[in-house]
């Protein structure tokens, strides 16, 4: 089978897959089915599968009971109901598994965009490492900032701020632009219930969560929340955490961080996250502790 | 991190009044590295009381006294004191859900028996009770199937329909197992509903009080009550004996049904074989009725399920299935619980578009609310957005609070309900718009509709949530 052809037959699965909620793309591809050796130059992109709901799609033939199937679907994103060539996944699953782990991919690779930072006010600084490659092999780095970083960090957040809220990349640049415009001013709302404002918000590239230790040990902050990006996986790679800790400084334990994980729109909505994270740092304050003590 | 929760049922029916008290366990079922996610997990009846006949102190009237004492003993045998009752239901239900003293008596009952249980009446809500405590609920949700429940007490059927868990339908007819008395030692018929007059009457079939009632000359009145149940769940063609039969409403025709489940004091003849037994023994004709439905085709028709109980279903699902909890993140700026009996004006997601839409909608509607131009206390449910930006949020707000002046100035509770979950985001939102100066309770993961009313408890898990009964509040004529 030549390059051609297969790809004739992929883009005809395709398109068979999403026809229910594309209709308009068959257009598209109707010229494609000319056969010979000439090739069709179009500008058109190939449906994106990655917008198919999986918890919506269904590709097993004959189903005894799809209604009641779909019905156990929806409370998992979890692969079910996928049917099966053979031994084999279905080229759908298989093309989307693919992209899936593209996505995943992506958002560990690419950086937040300085447009995102500019557009958010937030104030740049980097951690240690030089790239992304230092960055993943070496976490020691990505705690730590340069004394000149530390000027711009001090300036910024000036001495013992009550509480203060930062952004790193972490494990997914893709998270934090798909989350934090929403977390953010839901954290500020709650806090203002409190009469407690903040500082200027830092965006550290390159950063690992024990960066905030290394940011409290130099402000004397009281709580920082520090929104990190998760390692991405298959399901979303636009997950993110606020890891939120009472004065934290080098060294402090990880019992002491308290998480909120699993912060997207299928998990946690970043609204209601953040809604939550106020009420945690007042409880904070209140309480002088975090993480497994403030239990 | 288990908490329990003592829940009491209490159902006065037609024929029956009966009392449970259950346990509920709620639990943080998320991680700890998650926000907090509170559910009820698990539920047991620790006491099933005895089943007592409902006292009348005249044809139209409850004792209520009366019951109000077989409560109060029932209390005592149980060893439970109210202050220990956190949360439960009083169920008034078929045809002393008619008489005119049903709801004087119901609402002083539902304070004597406990803070926080509330009052509910209502054809509908009574099918949807019976259905869950017969486990046709649980059933349809394990089995992914549809199953209706017809829950026959003395003087109605109510008719709750499945699917996979989820309340499709509900009907009431008026069938019952003492629709017609007879007296247990001399089998004279001593009483007949007013519907059941009419159906002898229109029929000709010359049974009249008095008269010596037999298996067989009560049998063409039993075949026209079996016919309305089939008809019912769409086993035979409507006609017009079957509207004289429905209640309020009976479930829409045309749904697929598999399985069929019954409960209520009949159903016990529908599911045993109580051959030989005195029909009259119960001073009425529900033995015949039973055994009618035991031999007609709607227990091989449709697949006929075991029900978890059968005369108690009822109380059962009064005192297990009537408390949910609120969403897990919500929020609340005061402690004014228990709110009772509220309202709820539920909008159209197409008036929740924009700011400007919600306040427009909520003014016109609170219009409603009012009794001779006094605004009621009324609680705003709204569907909300799935995955709200902040700025939807902030748009919601504004909206609801400016749509909510009148009920803001007259300092009356402003209390909100989403569907989604968005409700600490957006109650603090509004508390924001608000400056600070009036409270704010707005919870999320409860579904409403117009015409429902919610009762909301004192806060639980550590403050996390808050337990709520959404009911109706129906008594008809």
């Amino acid at each position: 089978m030549n390059e051609q052809d297969l790809r004739k037959m992929v883009e005809q699965m395709v398109e068979q897959m999403v026809n229910k909620d594309a209709s308009h793309t068959s257009v598209a591809y109707g010229k494609t089915t000319d056969t010979g050796s000439s090739t069709m130059i179009s500008n058109e992109c190939l449906p994106d599968i990655t917008k198919i709901d999986l918890r919506k799609q269904f590709l097993i033939e004959n189903a005894k009971d799809k209604e009641g199937y779909l019905a156990m679907k929806a409370k998992t994103p979890a692969r079910l109901g996928c049917g099966k060539a053979g031994a084999r996944y279905k080229t759908m699953s298989m093309l989307r598994v693919r992209a899936d782990h593209a996505a995943a991919q992506d958002a560990v690779f690419s950086d937040v965009s300085e447009e995102f930072v500019k557009k958010n006010n937030f104030v740049p600084v980097k951690t240690l490492c030089k790239d992304k490659d230092e960055y993943l092999t070496r976490p020691d780095l990505g705690r730590r900032f340069s004394p000149e970083e530390i000027e711009v960090i001090k300036k910024t957040c000036g001495h013992n701020p009550k509480v203060l809220i930062i952004v790193g990349d972490g494990l997914s640049s893709s998270a934090i632009e798909a989350n934090v415009e929403d977390m953010i001013p839901a954290i500020k709302q709650g806090l203002s219930m409190h009469s407690i404002t903040i500082p200027p918000i830092l965006f550290i590239k390159y950063a690992r969560v024990g960066a905030m230790d290394d940011i409290g040990q130099v402000t004397d902050a009281d709580v920082i929340c520090m929104l990190v990006g998760e390692r991405p996986g298959l399901v979303t790679a636009e997950s993110m955490s606020a890891y939120i800790a009472y004065k934290p400084k080098h060294g402090l334990a990880e019992a002491k961080r308290t998480v909120i994980s699993n912060i997207h729109k299928g998990g946690t909505t970043p609204v209601e996250a953040g809604a939550h994270a106020a009420e945690l740092i007042k409880k904070m304050l209140d309480k002088k502790v975090s993480g497994i003590d403030l239990k | 991190m288990r908490e329990e929760l003592l829940s009491v049922g209490i159902d006065i029916g037609t024929s029956t009044t009966q009392l449970v008290f259950s346990k509920l366990y709620i639990e943080n079922m998320a991680s700890s590295y998650s926000v907090p996610r509170i559910v009820i997990v698990d539920k047991e009846i620790i006491y099933r009381s005895e089943i007592y006949f409902t006292p009348l102190k005249s044809p139209t009237e409850i004792d209520g006294p009366r019951v109000r004492q077989m409560i109060e003993q029932e209390y005592e045998r149980a060893g439970i004191d109210k202050s220990a009752i956190d949360t439960g239901a009083v169920i008034i239900t078929g045809e002393t859900a008619r008489k005119e003293n049903a709801k004087e008596v119901l609402e002083s009952l539902s304070g004597f028996a406990g803070d926080f249980v509330v009052a509910t009446a209502g054809p509908d809500l009574e099918s949807i009770i019976a259905g869950k405590g017969a486990g046709a609920h649980a059933y349809s949700k394990e089995h992914s199937t549809s199953v209706v429940n017809i829950d026959i007490g003395g003087g109605t059927s109510n008719l709750a329909l499945f699917l996979r868990g989820e309340i499709i339908d509900t009907g009431c007819l008026d069938i019952g197992g003492r629709l017609i008395k007879i007296d247990p030692e001399t089998h004279k018929i001593t009483y007949f509903s007013k519907k059941v007059e009419r159906l002898i009457q229109k029929h000709g079939l010359g049974i009249h009080l008095g008269m010596i009632a037999t298996k067989e000359n009560l049998q063409p009145i039993i075949a026209l009550m079996v016919k309305g149940i089939k008809q019912s769940v769409g086993l035979a063609p409507i006609d017009d004996d079957f509207d004289i039969m429905i209640t309020n409403k009976s479930i829409a025709q045309g749904h697929q049904i598999d399985h069929i489940c019954f409960s209520g004091g009949v159903a016990d003849y529908v599911y045993h074989d109580r051959a030989g037994k005195d029909y009259f023994a119960y001073g009425d004709m529900g033995i015949l009725l039973g055994e009618a439905i035991r031999e007609s085709d709607l227990c091989t028709k449709l697949h006929l399920i075991p029900s978890i109980e059968t005369i108690r279903a009822t109380v059962v699902g009064a005192g297990t299935h009537t408390t949910e909890i609120s969403g897990s993140t919500i929020t609340y700026t005061s402690n004014p619980f228990p709110i009772k009996n509220l309202p709820i004006l539920k909008l159209r997601k197409e008036e929740e578009q924009d700011a400007l839409m919600l306040e427009t909608s909520i003014k016109k509607k609170l219009e409603w609310f009012k009794l001779e131009g006094d605004l009621q206390r009324v609680a705003i449910a709204i569907e909300g957005v799935q995955n709200p930006s902040f700025l939807q949020i902030v748009e919601y707000a504004k909206g609801l609070v400016h749509g909510l002046e009148e009920l803001i100035n007259r300092e009356l509770p402003l209390v909100l309900i989403v569907e989604e979950d968005m409700a600490k985001a957006l109650g603090q939102a509004m508390y924001h718009e608000l400056a600070y100066k009036k409270d704010v309770v707005c919870l999320d993961s409860i579904k409403l509709d117009n015409g429902d009313y919610i009762d909301i408890g004192k806060p639980i898990a550590e403050g996390t949530v808050l337990p709520v009964v959404v009911k109706t509040l129906v008594f008809n004529e």
